[in-house]
């Protein structure tokens, strides 16, 4: 089993810059998600059984 | 900046590759050690790559990203089998990775063998995957499963406590009856269709007679609306690739959950006949996912492309990847392997074509000497960090470099790139432009990261 990463959060910058509109966006976007891996899908078949059958 | 670029580490540790996406804003920033990402804003670059909160929020975690990539990449059991039922096919379809000869010709895997196989692959599963709640999975694979439908059935009753199973079929023997059968054991259902129209299908996938199977594939989709657990491959090839929009528009319509509109496998020379050029696939596919996510803001639901979903969890969460091609080794002989009709077993279906990755027999060698055999080794051990242009390929471990069948016998040897190395690289950027953009939930499973727990997490 894989070990659960901590979370880990940095400082805002100073300023930050803004799309054509206008908004304002983050300088920095980094994410990074965790888990027990068990995909065994291929390119010949992919196992949707996360959602119940009907 | 180069859109790919290449770099040197002097010493272990931390060091960011700077990577344009095609972005107005961002520009990203790799580590291929730990597939590490960030996006940055463009004018901070240099910045970003120096001493600062980035590069030092990343240095205290990078010990933990390398062991869980590490982990991913080589420590894993497997958790599945693909099982050939049978080598025979019904359809001769131009670039299949099975020989035409076994396809036509070929024998079926008795009910008695097939039982004797879940027993031993039983067995073996229990003694890697212990007590846990969750089942190994068993995928009935093609050939054409379903033209040994009685053992299969006879097995999914037999084994219904023992395995989570799934097929996968073109679609021509899927009668009412074997849909009541299957989705009433919640079996997993994949099947193909290359065309949203009849012309277009029977380029590529026609019955030995040279008969349209078209609108059989079509009556199975409507009989499983509103089946939880199914899907449907397009293998993209020149003779489809200017109607993937519309078969987006055809499976959005059908409620088809899931798809993937796959760049075909190039393994044996019939599929390269028709293969489309890396330019030709990124703005058909592209054309494709755009006309699927106007299609979920139309109307609310969405019809998920599996194989890119599949790189935005590469990027998103390593870990949570549900397809196994494009990581670096491949799954094949790590997360899963095959079993061939005649009882061999192979790292994946793609080398049942390719008797030297044979890996022995299941019912008298067993399933540790083919994962240990000298047919599996160069599947297991195909490092991407090992070999050019790869070795220093800023996203080497968001694709994989897939497929080890392919790199071997189109390009030449298991050290090589396979087939569509740039429409890999073009998905990664797009996937990157939409996680800027925030809209990366919107191309992914609803509840995708249920299980899921933050690693790393900068948006400031």
């Amino acid at each position: 089993m894989l070990k659960t990463l901590q979370t880990k959060e940095v400082s805002k910058p100073q300023a930050s810059t803004t799309k054509p509109n206008g908004a304002e966006v983050a300088p920095t976007i980094a994410i990074r998600k965790s888990c027990n891996p068990d995909g065994i899908g291929l390119s010949h078949y992919v196992l949707i059984d996360k959602k119940a059958a009907k | 900046m180069a859109a790919i670029t290449n770099t040197s580490r002097s010493q272990p540790g931390p060091a960011l590759i700077p990577v344009d996406i095609g972005h107005a804003i961002y520009a990203a920033v790799t580590d291929p050690d730990t597939a590490f990402w960030a996006l940055v804003d463009k004018t901070r670059l240099a910045e970003s790559l120096t001493d600062g909160p980035l590069l030092e929020a990343y240095g205290k975690e990078y010990d933990n990203l390398k062991r869980e990539l590490h982990g991913l990449r080589f420590g894993l059991k497997p958790s599945g089998v693909y099982l050939n039922p049978t080598e025979r096919c019904n359809l001769n379809c131009t670039y299949c990775y099975l020989p035409g000869e076994q396809r036509s010709s070929g024998s079926h895997m008795s009910q008695k063998t097939l039982f004797d196989s879940l027993d031993a692959l039983r067995s073996y599963f229990r003694s890697v995957m212990g007590d846990t709640e969750r089942k190994p999975r068993a995928i009935f694979h093609g050939a054409e499963p379903l033209m040994n439908r009685g053992a299969i059935f006879a097995a999914i009753d037999q084994y219904a406590d023992d395995f989570a199973f799934g097929v996968q079929t073109n679609g021509t023997l899927l009668d009412d009856s074997a849909i009541e059968f299957l989705t009433s054991r919640n079996v997993s259902i994949g099947l193909s269709l290359d065309g949203p129209i009849t012309n277009v299908t029977d380029a590529t996938r026609l019955t030995w007679a040279g008969k349209s199977v078209h609108d059989k594939v079509v009556r199975a989709m409507a009989k499983l609306r509103g089946y939880g657990s199914w899907s449907v491959i397009t293998t993209c090839s020149t003779e489809n690739l200017p109607y993937l929009k519309r078969m987006v528009e055809l499976f959005h319509a059908a409620e088809v959950p899931t798809c993937m509109l796959n760049a075909m496998r190039c393994t044996l020379p019939g599929a390269r006949g028709v293969k489309p050029t890396d330019g030709d696939m990124v703005k058909a596919f592209f054309n494709a996912l755009d006309r699927s996510h106007e299609l979920y803001k139309e109307t609310g639901r969405k019809l998920i492309l599996a194989n890119f979903a599949n790189i935005l969890l590469a990027i998103l969460a390593p870990t949570a990847r549900r397809l196994m091609c494009d990581i670096s080794p491949c799954g094949g002989g790590r997360a899963f392997f095959a079993l061939a009709a005649d009882g061999s077993l192979y790292p994946c279906s793609e080398f049942i074509g390719l008797p030297r990755f044979n890996g022995g027999d299941l019912l008298t060698d067993g399933v540790e000497a083919a994962l240990n055999s000298e047919a599996f080794r160069p599947v297991i051990t195909r490092n991407v960090d090992a070999f050019d242009p790869c070795g220093s390929c800023a996203i080497r471990h968001f694709c994989g470099s897939p497929c080890p069948a392919e790199a071997a016998e189109m390009n030449g040897g298991m050290d090589k790139i396979g087939a569509f190395c740039d429409f890999y690289k073009e998905q990664v950027n797009y996937a990157l432009r939409l996680i800027a953009d925030a809209k990366a939930n919107d191309y992914l499973w609803d509840g995708w990261d249920e299980e899921t727990e933050t690693a790393f997490s900068i948006i400031n």
